[in-house]
This record gives structure tokens, C-alpha cells and sequence, in this order.
């Protein structure tokens, strides 16, 4: 058994094999991380970036926090995580649930949805910013048409963010499609027959078997979107720049302005830093919720 | 199934194949358009007047022209990198017990949890002082962060998948872990190591804020950030801006139509096993 893959253990030969992998990881990842808050406690811009840096402690974070752009920007990020979220997960759900019935053709229009998700945030940016515009769009069109009054989807301050959250949905729903469909490929049908014999309703076995077997699947998927909306720019500074004004500027497209529009590093340094409290918190509560509603019905159970 | 079952699943299908496909098919028609008529108002759903000098503009511009080659030299640099790295990674994990195994693992996977964006000021600032700002290197390594969390991850899976008897066998008659690891391994796991390919391929083909960051120089310019500069430098002239995001979406829409099947079971796997 000398030859056997087990009786190895303990050589280095593994973390040989695992060192060019972690050494990127390390080295493009984690470090900067880290080093984020060494940036963001002393005053780096662009000007200064390759001089000599000045420590100037927490005066970055102050200076954020007074920032009335910044409170603008942790509202516009309320509302554009929370309907992109909502939005996604919920029509992510439906539409994988559905293609999962036995249905003709589930797997080429599984196919056919999966696009979106194919399309840059940059692409589906400009495609959205040419259907929405003001002047010429065609949605407006469509709009009229029917009667209807058109809308500045783009240039009302009260409307820009919406219009967002409706461009991430085409973009983004695709991956929960995915991502709930591969759950739903993980129960077994037995389970669903076996239900089907004691007389449960469709119905009642989506809310009884398979929200709660797909309940793993649903918190990684909440959190990898609720994450990527609290971080996703591109698709905003391709379709509106942040503006009108700050109107839909959300935390992490002020993090990017800060840094690359106005030159002030540091003072972005300090607003990822935010930023990643910010997912932190956001994916801790996810855990924690989806926790409390398992005990609870264990309770009831009982 | 009973009819209105039947009826209601079709009309949810098709109200989202439409919400899905009218844009693209929008942007489509548009690219056959002459600039002013792109944006003549009341729209035209077809162009009078098809033309495909749109296509020709974007794909004799120097400048776009070289961006598009940048792009491809990167999406296939970035993904060999990722594969072969990821591959070993991978198989330490399919293969081996060690010491603090499950830990390395979460760790990886929880730094595919660790968005990129944050990251941008630090990496611009530790580019610029080791000299690869604007540099299709610094583009190829950076975006391994995005890529091999996921390529280990997926490739693992399909590792485990392969009879570890196989490999044994080939140890006992003499040959070394790695050849194992070439002769054995690789060949069995093609559709895996496609998987993980078509993925980094999509990854770094599309990725937009490393680039705009770390090389917005004209000669390291990726197409995605050609497009938009193309767009903040001059008006927008949408006929052209249709066209390039047509010569985008092409390469990553086929590989993701061939893929998707076996993308979904690749992530099934993971599920099962995981």
C-alpha cells in the first residue's frame, strides 16, 4: 500500500501544487486588501502616488462621513441593492422553477435566458442607456403609442435609479437562473412523488420540500448577488455617470469617482474600506436570518 | 399537466424571452442602421436602408482594431494562466490529504467573495510603483483574481469524478504524481477543463473595471474600454457603438450557447459533492 495516494500525506508535494494559485491570490488579492487601510489612513492622490506619502490618521474616514455626497450615495445604494436584489430573486426563482417543469424545449430557452448574463456590464450599459434615452429611445416610443406619457428614464432623479435596477435585472437574473436551477437538478424526484402520493398540492410541495432543500443554494445566491449589486459600477457609470447630479451614484461608483475622477485615493481607500464593512455586515445578516427561520420552525416542529 | 398550468407556464416563458431577446435583437437591427437613422425618432424596428459600413468603421479604426486584438491576447493569456494554475491547485485538493485542507479551501472560496472593486486603488497604486501600469500583464494577473477561486473550485469537482484507481495504477508502474497528473488526469477531464475555460474566457473577455483602471493607454486599451471611450471622446454615434458591442458579444454568446448544458451539470456536481 506503499503506492497508494493516502500513504502520502504529509509530503509537501500538495502545498508545491498549491503555490502558484495562492501566490496570485496572495499577492492580487489579499494584500491589497490589507494594504487598503494603510492607503486609507494616509493621504495619497494621484499627484502624489509615487512621492512621499503623509499619515494623517482617521481624517480620510472623518471627511467621508461628512460628506453629504456620501449619505446620497448609501441611500442611491439602498434602493439599487434592494431592487436588484428583490428583483432578481424573485424573478430568478420563478423562471427556474418554471423551466424546471416538464416542459418542451426547457433546456433551449434555459439556453436562450442565459445570454444576458454572457453580455457586459459595459455592453448591456450602453444597450440599455440607447432603449431608455430621453430623445430618441425606444421604449419612450412604445410608451406613446400605447397612450401612455413618456418617461426621462435617464435624467428624472427620481426615476434614474429604477431605471438601473431594471437594466442589473436583464443582466443579472440570469445567474440565479442558474444557480436555483443546479439546486433544483439536486433533489431527487422521488421525493417529489412520494409527496405527490400523500396528496400534497404542487403548491404546497414547492413550500414545503423544495424552498427548504434549496434553502443552501438560496443563501450563497443571495449573498453572491446582493454582494455584486453593493459592488457593481460599470453598468452605472456606462449608463448615467452617477448622474443626474449624484442621483444615482451609489457607494461604490462615489469609491471610484473619489479616486479616479477627482484624484483622491486615499479618500476612496477609506470608502471601499466601507465598502467591504458594508458586505460583510450585509452577508452576516443573510446567515443570520436564514438561521433564526430554521430554529423556528424546528421549534414548531416540536 | 393540466392545461392552465400549461398556459400560464408558456406566458411566463415568453413574456421573459422577450424582455430578454428584444434588446439584443434591438441593438441588433440598429447595427444595420446609418447613424442618423439609428437615432431617427419615430424608431424604425428594420433599417430602410440595411448597411454594414457600421461594421466595416469598427473593424478598420486603428485604434478599435488594436483593442480588439489586446482583448484577445489578454482573454487567452488570462485563461491559460487560470487553467494550468487553477488545474494544480485543484488537483492537491482532488487528491491529496494535508494539513489545514478545508481551511485553504474555504479561504479560497471566500475570496471569490471578495469584490474586485475594493481592490482597484490598492492594485492601481502597487501597479504603478513596480512599473506594469498599462501593461497587458498587469491586465493577464489581475484578472486571475476574478477567475481562479472558480476554476479550482470547478475543477476539483470534475477531478473527483475520475477513479482514483486509474492514477494508482500508473503509480505503481513507475511514473511521478505530475506525469500522472499530465497523462492521466488531463486527458479524462476535457470537458471540465473546457468548462473552467469558456468561463475565464467570458471573465476576462468582458471585465471592464481592471482595465479602465490599470491600461486605459491607447496601445493596452481592451476592446470594452475602447467602446466606452469611443463613446465619452466624440457623440455618441450609435450605429458604430451598435456594431462594436455586436463584435463583443459574439465570441462570448456562442462559447455560452455550446456551454451552457454542461455549465449547469459542472455546478450540479459541485452541489452534490460540495
Amino acid at each position: 500500500m506503499k503506492l497508494t495516494l493516502e500513504a502520502r500525506a504529509g509530503s509537501l508535494q500538495p502545498y508545491l501544487l498549491l503555490v502558484p494559485a495562492l501566490s496570485i491570490l496572495v499577492g492580487f488579492l489579499l494584500f491589497p486588501l490589507i494594504w487598503n487601510i494603510y492607503i486609507s489612513m494616509h493621504n495619497v492622490s494621484l499627484t502624489t502616488i509615487l512621492g512621499e506619502w503623509k499619515y494623517v490618521g482617521f481624517k480620510n474616514f472623518s471627511n467621508l462621513l461628512s460628506d453629504p455626497d456620501f449619505h446620497m450615495s448609501l441611500q442611491v445604494s439602498l434602493l439599487f441593492v434592494g431592487g436588484s436584489v428583490a428583483l432578481q430573486f424573485f424573478v430568478g426563482m420563478v423562471l427556474a422553477v418554471v423551466l424546471n417543469q416538464q416542459i418542451w424545449g426547457s433546456n433551449a430557452f434555459r439556453a436562450l435566458f442565459i445570454i444576458p448574463w454572457t453580455v457586459s456590464a459595459v455592453i448591456t450599459g450602453f444597450s440599455f442607456k440607447f432603449i431608455f434615452s430621453d430623445s430618441f429611445g425606444v421604449l419612450n416610443y412604445g410608451l406613446e403609442q400605447m397612450g401612455l406619457n413618456p418617461v426621462a428614464w435617464l435624467s428624472d432623479p427620481g426615476v434614474v435609479v429604477w431605471t438601473l435596477v431594471i437594466a442589473n435585472m436583464w443582466h443579472g437574473t440570469p445567474f440565479t437562473v442558474i444557480f436555483l436551477t443546479a439546486g433544483l437538478f439536486s433533489i431527487s424526484p422521488v421525493v417529489y412523488e412520494a409527496a405527490r402520493i400523500d396528496g400534497a398540492t404542487k403548491i404546497k410541495s414547492f413550500f414545503y420540500i423544495t424552498l427548504p432543500l434549496l434553502k443552501p443554494f438560496i443563501i450563497i445566491n443571495l449573498i453572491l448577488i446582493t454582494m455584486w449589486s453593493v459592488n457593481f459600477f460599470d453598468l452605472i457609470l456606462v449608463m448615467t455617470n452617477g448622474g443626474p447630479l449624484f442621483a444615482s451614484t451609489t457607494s461604490s461608483l462615489y469609491m471610484y469617482r473619489q479616486a479616479f475622477e477627482f484624484g483622491l485615493l486615499s479618500k476612496g481607500a477609506a470608502a471601499g474600506f466601507l465598502l467591504i464593512g458594508m458586505n460583510l455586515v450585509l452577508a452576516y445578516s443573510y446567515i443570520r436570518l436564514f438561521r433564526r427561520k430554521e430554529r423556528t420552525v424546528e421549534t414548531r416542529q416540536m | 399537466m393540466i392545461p392552465i398550468e400549461k398556459t400560464l407556464i408558456y406566458s411566463v416563458i415568453a413574456v421573459y424571452l422577450f424582455i430578454t431577446l428584444a434588446p439584443l435583437l434591438w441593438v441588433l437591427s440598429t447595427s444595420f442602421k446609418a447613424n442618423e437613422e439609428a437615432i431617427s425618432f419615430p424608431p424604425k424596428l428594420l433599417p430602410d436602408a440595411p448597411t454594414l459600413d457600421n461594421y466595416l468603421f469598427v473593424l478598420t479604426d486603428p485604434k478599435l482594431v488594436t483593442s480588439l486584438f489586446n482583448s484577445l491576447l489578454v482573454s487567452i493569456g488570462g485563461t491559460g494562466l487560470s487553467v494550468a494554475v487553477s488545474a494544480l491547485g485543484a488537483y492537491a485538493f482532488a487528491r491529496f490529504e494535508f494539513k489545514g485542507k478545508n481551511l485553504l479551501m474555504s479561504t479560497i472560496l471566500g475570496l471569490f467573495m471578495i469584490p474586485v472593486v475594493i481592490n482597484i486603488i490598492p492594485l492601481y497604486i502597487m501597479l504603478a510603483n513596480v512599473g506594469l501600469l498599462n501593461s497587458l500583464l498587469a491586465l493577464v494577473l489581475t484578472f486571475q483574481i476574478l477567475i481562479i477561486p472558480l476554476n479550482i473550485f470547478l475543477l476539483k469537482n470534475y477531478f473527483e469524478t475520475i477513479p482514483k484507481e486509474l492514477e494508482e495504477a500508473a503509480l505503481i508502474d513507475g511514473c511521478s504524481k505530475l506525469r500522472a497528473l499530465w497523462h492521466i488526469i488531463v486527458p479524462m477531464s476535457i470537458p471540465g477543463f473546457l468548462i473552467a475555460a469558456i468561463l475565464s474566457f467570458r471573465f476576462s473577455w468582458n471585465e471592464f473595471v481592471l482595465p479602465i483602471v490599470l491600461s486605459n493607454k491607447p496601445d493596452v486599451m481592451v476592446f470594452q474600454v475602447a467602446l466606452y471611450q469611443f463613446i465619452s471622446l466624440y457623440r455618441i454615434d450609435w450605429g458604430y457603438l451598435t456594431a462594436g458591442i455586436n463584435i463583443a458579444l459574439i465570441p462570448v454568446v456562442v462559447l455560452m450557447l455550446i456551454s451552457q448544458k454542461r455549465m449547469i451539470r459542472g455546478l450540479t456536481l459541485g452541489a452534490v459533492r460540495g
